[in-house]
């Protein structure tokens, strides 16, 4: 079966000024698929790239080379309401000020189906409806969004993208304001998703625990080109993340799952002693790890 | 109730104000004529030389129907300069919008375009273009990525209003100290009666600039997820903020060439109506469009009469309400997103 | 014969001559204005026409006037349709007139296009020199049917004017500045009557060829002109509530040869300003203060 998404080649820079203010970086000559149904994240550091990929995908900007597809079909002459009806997506953060309620806000993923109607239909009522049940939002639907606490604002935003019905959802780092409650429901919540009603996910994120645990294909990405792509175990591989994070990382199990864990080797904070120091947690951590 | 039929409602209730304030209008002036010989005027049947009719027909109904069309063309592009920079306060005097009309309608005036029909067409396309001249300036200065600064919004439209409001001044004073005095009384902002051709242009392009913002206001409420956001739902989000951008500069321009500088309807009604009927432009658009027009008619009747026969500009009423209006909404509702 | 009264003359005689059913005159800006008959209802939006109409006793055929037309005192009696600039045109209709009198100098263009919409008959009126003056005389006085009037108003205007041309005739002219209003400072050009008026009386206007009514004037280039007499304008008469004159600035100007001479005066401006019976009474007062030494 073909792929859901497929990059090939493709390469983007932003002009200099907005490198510097948007924090946009380029990209350069990237290529993978996403198989539909599957949950795929990208990971990668800061500058690696990772939103302009997002970009990329809902032709926020378009590629300068190479070529997007989705469900085959090239994504560059495709109108935005077109697009808007395969691919929804989730930001970092609700928009402020947002004066809607979250049932206005929901009912606004259902535009693209009926760009040209002045009122939605009572079916965008009741996709509406049942988006906010599967996230539980549906006891809040006549509150304004401000009023709600984080982690409720973050299942609202994802109610309006579900209500879009999209064959793929992207997600931009959904957990990183949450805590850890929420954090949990919200990886709960798209395994759901993806499971009930077979709709491919996106994710990015900076959290690689999250990232490992949830998805089963990721793509780390390196200064803007695939560093590796690939089942978690096999993309979060010490020495690969060493080189691309830049900073010394160890990788366990996790016992229950299965699925790697990322630790940072944190630094002691003590002065080292003369002639070694055999008991700082990093000595003994890399030693333990050596040995493994 | 679903917002289709609480449009419904909302635009009832408010036509039914404006039937009101029509009447009032009509009935209500320095003639001192009595309900009946209005109502008998209007009914067709005073002779057409006689004073009923003459006052009723060529004096108030005109009147009548420029203050509607006016307060709602200005209420309309209240509530789309605020859906375009997501601001409550914008409106086209605070945008200097108005101050970049009355510009091009001075100067269409000392060019020496007079009222022929084809050149009260021309004074409105001065307007318009002097209005859409103060508007895309203010939103280039105060534009940065993601969106509109509200402060520098603000600071901009004060600042372009000063600019066109010095250049006014500019003109005036080349100007004949004869002509001074109607050039000042102009710029207070007056509604008069209008030839019935005029107001037939002014009706089509305020009616037109109102349906444009209308059929973007689905759109609108899109905007309010962010640019970026609104584009991946699928809005065409240049061609919307043109769109809206020129209809509202048009509206603008189209109140200033016919009846002068009127500021703060598009502060005070959009607000008003908000507070009932929440923030979807959807709703907001048409019963601004009907709110607006009850409640500069209202303003002027009040203009009119209260210190009768003399009149006061209508426009010196809206400003004494809609400024501390301006800075009550600065203090209270809107200083958190300061 | 002055031309003046040649113009007034032939004016008169023309009019005494045409017939007093429905007619069409030529206004004072060549429009023409057709009257089905001599109008029994005028109402006036110049003050200058009221107080003509007042002097000719054709008051009984004014119905209307602005706040401003303040002379005579008995004109108050007559109900007022608002300011010159905005008339309220409600009023104006009930009082049904069949002539409405208005300047291009004072009333809006767009007033007089609504009482043309309204089919209400409009008389333009401009004057800016004596000849005019007389001029307009003579067509108010056929207007309200009181030509007979005309040669006595007409003549001791005349009268007066000349006594005060060879009260001052011996002397030498004196330079004359004279301050509409101060700040910015605003003049009178050549097409405003105070030049001529200052002229008869003996002075001569350092703003005589500058602009064209009343055109902005720099401080500094009125003080390089060296006037001998200074006339500043008094706002504060009359219905008109602007500010008095300001001496004490002027008075500052050590200078200047008016400052030094101590010849520094207030006028009335509502005399001064309007072209209609008190044209002597503005041309004496002029001359008082040019040539104080002719009316001892």
């Amino acid at each position: 079966m073909a792929p859901l998404v497929e990059f090939t080649g493709v390469g983007f820079g932003y002009p200099r000024p907005e490198r510097e203010r948007e924090g946009g970086f380029s990209v350069t000559d990237v290529s993978f698929a996403i198989e539909a149904g599957e949950i795929f994240g990208v990971i990668g550091p800061n500058s690696a790239g990772k939103t302009t990929l997002l970009r990329l995908l809902t032709r926020v900007v378009s590629a300068d080379r190479g070529e997007i597809r989705l469900a085959g079909r090239v994504i560059a002459p495709l109108a935005h309401a077109e697009l808007a009806r395969q691919i929804a997506v989730v930001p970092q953060e609700a928009p402020r000020p947002f004066p809607f309620t979250v049932e206005q806000l929901v009912l606004m993923g259902r535009y693209p189906h009926g760009p040209g109607r002045y009122f939605e239909t009572d079916e965008d009522q009741a996709l509406a409806r049942a988006a906010m049940a599967a996230t539980g939002v549906l006891e809040l639907a006549g509150l304004p969004l401000e009023q709600l606490s984080g982690g409720e604002r973050q299942r609202a935003m994802l109610a309006r993208a579900l209500a879009q019905q999209p064959k793929l959802l992207v997600l931009d780092e959904p957990t990183s304001h949450l805590d850890l409650r929420y954090q949990l429901e919200t990886a709960a919540l798209l395994r759901r998703v993806n499971a009930e009603q077979g709709t491919t996910v996106l994710l990015v994120s900076h959290d690689l625990d999250l990232a490992a645990e949830v998805c089963d294909r990721l793509l780390l990405l390196d200064r803007g080109r695939v560093a590796r792509v690939g089942p978690p175990t096999t993309v979060l591989e010490r020495s690969l993340l060493e080189r691309v994070f830049r900073c010394p990382v160890a990788v366990d199990l996790n016992p229950t799952s299965g699925r790697p864990l990322v630790r940072v080797a944190w630094p002691s904070g003590r002065a080292p002693r003369q002639g070694g120091d055999q008991s700082s947690p990093s000595a003994q951590g890399s030693r333990s790890e050596g040995s493994r | 109730m679903s917002a289709a039929s609480r449009l419904a409602l909302a635009l009832g209730i408010l036509g039914a104000v404006l039937l009101v304030v029509i009447a009032l209008a009509l009935f209500v002036g320095s003639a001192g004529l009595s309900p009946r010989a209005v109502a008998r005027a209007l009914a067709g049947r005073a002779g057409a030389e006689s004073i009923e009719s003459i006052v009723t027909l060529q004096l108030r109904l005109p009147r009548v129907v420029a203050a509607v069309l006016a307060g709602g063309a200005l209420a309309v592009a209240g509530v789309a300069f605020q859906g375009l920079t997501r601001n409550p306060l914008a409106e086209p005097a605070v945008l200097g919008v108005s101050s970049g009309a009355a510009f091009g309608v001075v100067l269409a005036q000392i060019s020496g375009l007079q009222l022929s029909f084809l050149e009260v067409l021309g004074v409105a396309t001065f307007a318009f273009a002097g209005a859409l001249l103060a508007a895309a300036a203010v939103y280039m200065i105060a534009a940065v990525p993601g969106g509109l600064s509200i402060q520098t919004l603000l600071l901009a439209g004060v600042i372009v209003g000063i600019f066109f409001t010095s250049a006014i001044t500019v003109l005036i004073s080349i100007m004949d100290y004869n002509r001074l005095g109607g050039v000042i009384y102009w710029l207070l902002g007056n509604l008069a009666p209008i030839p019935a051709t005029s107001l037939a242009l002014f009706a089509a392009l305020a009616l037109g600039g109102s349906w444009l913002i209308l059929r973007s206001a689905r759109e609108l409420n899109l905007l309010a997820l962010g640019e970026e956001a609104a584009v991946q739902l699928g809005v065409d989000v240049t061609r919307l903020k043109r769109r809206v951008f020129t209809a509202a500069a048009l509206l603008t321009g189209s109140v200033v060439a016919f009846t002068g500088p009127i500021g703060f309807v598009g502060l005070v009604v959009p607000h008003v109506l908000r507070g009932i009927l929440g923030q979807d432009n959807r709703l907001l658009v048409p019963t601004a469009l009907v709110g607006g027009g009850a409640f500069l008619l209202a303003a002027d009747t009040l203009a009119r009469n209260i210190v009768a026969p003399a009149e006061l500009s209508v426009g010196v009423i809206t400003s004494f309400c809609g400024a501390p209006f301006f800075v009550y909404l600065l203090r209270t509702r809107y200083r958190a997103t300061l | 014969m002055k031309p003046a009264r040649v113009a007034a003359l032939a004016t008169l005689l023309l009019l005494v001559v045409s017939p007093a059913a429905a007619f069409t005159v030529r206004d004072m800006l060549g429009r023409e204005v057709t009257l089905a008959a001599p109008p029994q209802r005028i109402v006036s939006l110049v003050p200058s026409v009221t107080e003509i109409v007042f002097a000719l006793g054709g008051e009984a055929r004014l119905v209307g006037r602005t706040d401003f037309c303040d002379y005579p005192a008995a004109a108050q009696a007559t109900p007022s349709v608002g300011g010159m600039v905005n008339p309220n045109l409600e009023t104006l209709v009930t009082l049904k007139p069949d002539l409405v009198f208005a300047t291009d100098e004072g009333n809006r263009e767009d007033t007089v296009r609504q009482l043309a919409r309204l089919r209400i008959p409009v008389y333009l009126v401009h004057a800016n020199r004596v000849a005019e003056t007389l001029d307009l005389i003579t067509r108010v006085g056929a207007m309200t049917e009181r030509q007979a009037e005309v040669p006595r108003v007409s003549g001791e205007m005349l009268r007066r004017i000349e006594a005060v041309r060879k009260a001052v005739a011996p002397f030498a002219r004196r330079r004359v500045l004279y301050v509409l209003w101060p700040d910015p400072l605003i003049v009178p050009g050549r097409e405003s009557m105070l030049t001529e008026l200052i002229e008869i009386a003996g002075g001569a206007s350092i703003t005589a060829t500058d602009g064209e009514a009343y055109p902005r004037f720099s401080l500094e280039a009125a003080v390089a002109r060296a006037p001998e007499v200074i006339i500043l304008a008094d706002h504060s008469t009359g219905a008109s509530t602007a500010g008095r004159s300001a001496p004490d600035k002027w008075k500052r100007l050590t200078n200047v040869p008016a400052v030094q001479a101590g010849r520094l005066y207030s006028a009335d401006l509502s005399i001064l300003h309007r072209y209609g019976p008190r044209v002597p009474d503005g041309i004496e007062m002029l001359a008082r203060f040019i040539h104080p030494e002719a009316f001892r």
